[in-house]
């Protein structure tokens, strides 16, 4: 089996609802996708969310077997050694993808069972990332989330005290219905600086018992999450924004993180799952991020330390048909091979033929006052002010 | 696929040299071994390779835990032996048995694909660096010279270890002898020296300081206790040499003080620590801290299946090119100072059933097998040298 080529499909996803976090509260609904396919001689193809300057790394991959995924990992991550990964994590990560989800479907199984998990199943927890949403939508959304089982809630927070304290008691109002003790975690993405999280996180334990909080300083800053998380009662979760091991390692080294985020964003599967076995030799518990039909399951489900994988399910997945579902509060993954995820050629041509009539605001900017005072939305620009 | 029942076999075989380290000054001339085989209801056949101590341990874990379940899952199941040995902890013999029974399920998940199990891991194959170890202290200098000579000149190997710890004088000269034999194919051979905790941090400082003086060594291993994080790193701030460590210990969390106090330059990592599928895990954790992995001696060489996937790998030892036990077959092979991988199924290893019944026995006489004799007195505290009757029995090299 080799590799002979690749496409890549660019579209702009119309979401269900808008998301929004502390930096940008109004948020937004449409997202910029692409879809990536690797493609082999023998008519298998590998997908992968994700895309950027695939044609750099190709001459690594013509004509070799993407079974042999971890090989090119290095091939591409050593090619990009005098830049660094920083910008060029992005295609790389999408072609690991890819090439795991090749890898699983030429043995023909699921990609859980390629990575060895003993059931394709991993627990998940409702992250709105809902700071546009009215406190209603709030309520309807962790509701119906708890009506799949599902009793962790996250919520984002950071703008407004008295605002955030009553919707996390909404959110856990919501969950109720899966639990007695819902699990209650905050967001605040770096919004803070530390002493500022310290104040804040003081005031809301008071209230609530919460699990953790995340992005409780900046991503680098292992000293100002450490003290963080020496001076509250909730976990520190953080590294989302971090892009190699190399750079999740000052973290665990220097004690500034208890619960570790993880995602394809350390290079794809592979990098993803080196992290998480760094992780686990220091027993501290790992999250998976959000995504698009929720393929990061695949691997969550095979990981020893994993917590539970973020669920936000905003509306991405119009052009795709994908087997799995949440049940009793669980992502349980189909039988499929591969990822199990087939795209829709039709609705995504429609999707291209038909781009919306304005810019997507993702990624958010950082927004005025992070980590120096905080700038309360003004009226109107969220319903629940 | 399905696991239905587990067989062990326990064996006995002659070397071809007599192997010890300064623990075993006398030696021993023969290995043994134990072939576990798991069964699936689809007739393939995993093999692993251990536990000899630990069968009714292995033989109630297939029953419990494995039995009916898809080998191909075995990250998931290796947790499922792992957690069952929760209360008592997994390291020790239960590690024995764990690292057996994951073997042979990476084995099965690779004949399951039809591949071999460097690709199942997800590796490419290419030329693994690679040392010859002598792991010949009862060796005269004669014997280790003409060995490292086979191993140079057949082999093309280029980087050696030496059993050291017991005789500095002895230590010395034969660690010039290994330079000067090697520096026949290279420059800049890597030499290793291998205490096997026989010393104190102190002791290793000084005798270590002096042969730096001779030879620039690469590393040297297991200078300290194997717990001992703060003598080990003291070790490693003392002297130029690199210090390798890591060898007896059982589990990812045993690393963790390693990784947390630097207290060694080389990461030792084998099958023996909770399986491949905990291997893995190691050598992925040290990559986060950027510290090199060796792997050690393995049957038929099946460690270079984990070396092709494990990022940060430096170096494979290798006791002996081919397989000497007249059991086993692997199509891992040692060319022009390269350990180059195979493209037989699973890990590559061919059962000689003939030459296993005429082996086999039902149980592992005394003083084989790898370290049959203990902690050598004086370990820690002062050199013990090799006694008269010791010197007598190493003397006798190989009997036939």
């Amino acid at each position: 089996m080799k590799i002979t080529g690749y496409r890549i499909e660019n579209y702009v996803m119309q979401m269900d609802r808008s998301i929004a976090d502390a930096n940008n509260p109004i948020g937004d609904d449409l997202m910029p996708a692409s879809l990536l396919w690797i493609e082999t001689d023998e008519g298998i193809s590998g997908l992968a969310f994700g895309g950027g300057d695939i044609e750099q790394f190709f001459h690594l991959l013509e004509g070799e077997d993407p079974r042999e995924v971890i090989g090119l990992w290095r091939k591409m991550v050593d090619y990009v050694h005098k830049g660094g990964l920083v910008a060029s994590g992005g295609p790389i990560a999408a072609i690991d993808i890819a090439l795991w989800d090749l890898k699983a479907k030429i043995a023909q199984e699921p990609l859980w069972q390629t990575f060895g998990a003993l059931e394709g199943r991993t627990k998940a927890y409702a992250s709105g990332i809902g700071y546009c949403l009215s406190d209603d939508e709030l309520f309807a959304f962790y509701r119906r989330m708890a009506e799949h089982g599902i009793d962790g809630g996250k919520l984002k927070i950071g703008l407004d005290m008295t605002a955030d304290l009553r919707r996390i008691g909404i959110m856990r109002e919501a969950l109720s219905v899966a639990s007695d003790r819902p699990q209650l975690m905050v967001d605040v993405n770096e919004y803070w600086s530390p002493k500022q999280t310290v104040h804040c996180m003081h005031e809301i334990e008071k209230h609530y018992d919460i699990t953790w909080v995340e992005e409780p300083a900046r991503r680098w800053d292992y000293e100002g999450l450490a003290s963080v998380s020496r001076r509250i009662k909730a976990a520190v979760a953080t590294a989302e924004n971090l892009r190699s091991i190399g750079e999740v390692y000052p973290l665990i080294h220097n004690e500034a993180v208890d619960i570790v985020n993880v995602s394809t964003a350390t290079t794809g599967f592979t990098g993803c799952r080196q992290v998480a076995n760094l992780c686990y030799a220091y027993e501290l518990p790992v999250s998976m991020m959000n995504c698009q039909a929720n393929y990061m399951a695949h691997l969550a489900a095979a990981l020893p330390n994993h917590l539970a994988m973020e669920v936000v399910d905003p509306g991405r997945e119009h052009c795709l048909h994908f087997d799995n579902t949440i049940e009793d509060g669980f992502i349980v993954l189909g039988d499929k091979p591969g990822l199990g995820i087939e795209v829709d050629e039709e609705a995504l041509r429609q999707l291209q033929n038909h781009p919306p009539q304005r810019k997507s605001n993702f990624p958010f900017a950082r927004r005025e006052g992070a980590g120096l005072y905080v700038k309360e939305p003004e009226v109107g620009e969220v319903p629940w002010k | 696929m399905k696991i239905t029942n587990m067989e062990s076999t326990l064996y006995v075989f002659n070397q071809d040299r007599r192997m010890g380290d300064a623990n075993s000054p006398a030696g021993r001339v023969k290995g043994s071994g134990c072939l576990v085989e798991l069964h699936t209801n689809e007739g393939l056949t995993g093999i692993g390779l251990g536990g000899a101590g630990v069968r009714p341990q292995m033989q109630a874990m297939v029953e419990q835990l494995l039995v009916g379940q898809d080998p191909r899952r075995v990250q998931g199941l290796w947790k499922r032996m792992v957690d069952k040995h929760f209360k008592g902890g997994h390291d020790g013999l239960i590690n024995d048995a764990i690292s057996t029974l994951d073997m042979a399920l990476w084995d099965l998940k690779a004949k399951a694909n039809g591949e071999p199990l460097w690709k199942t891991l997800g590796g490419s194959k290419k030329k693994i660096h690679c040392y010859a170890s002598d792991i010949g202290l009862p060796m005269s200098d004669a014997d280790i010279e003409a060995w490292y000579r086979q191993m140079a000149e057949e082999y093309g190997f280029r980087h050696a270890k030496l059993k050291v710890g017991l005789d500095q004088d002895a230590d010395l000269r034969r660690l010039e002898m290994m330079e000067r034999v090697f520096k026949e194919r290279t420059d800049a051979p890597m030499l290793y020296v291998d205490a096997n905790e026989y010393w104190s941090p102190k002791q290793a400082i000084r005798k270590v300081s002096e042969m730096e003086e001779r030879c620039s060594i690469s590393w040297i291993e297991e200078p300290a206790r194997r717990w001992d994080y703060l003598g080990l790193r003291r070790v490693k701030e003392s002297v130029r040499t690199a210090v390798c460590a890591g060898e007896n210990l059982d589990t990812l969390g045993d690393f963790l003080p390693y990784f947390q106090h630097r207290a060694a330059d080389v990461i030792q990592v084998s099958y023996g620590m909770t399986g491949i599928s905990c291997a893995l895990q190691i050598a992925d954790a040290a990559f986060g801290y950027e510290l090199p992995i060796t792997l050690g001696g393995s049957p038929g060489l099946i460690h270079a299946h984990l070396a092709t996937v494990m990022p940060n790998f430096m170096t494979l030892e290798v006791p002996d090119p081919v397989v000497r036990d007249g059991i086993f077959t692997s199509d891992i092979e040692v060319v022009d100072g390269w350990v180059v991988v195979g493209d037989r199924l699973g890990l590559g290893l061919e059962i000689n059933r003939e030459a296993l019944e005429q082996k086999r026995v039902d149980v592992i006489p005394a003083g084989s097998g790898p370290s049959p004799f203990g902690r050598r007195p004086g370990a820690g505290l002062y050199e013990v040298l090799p006694t008269q009757a010791e010197r007598a029995e190493a003397a006798k090299g190989v009997l036939a």
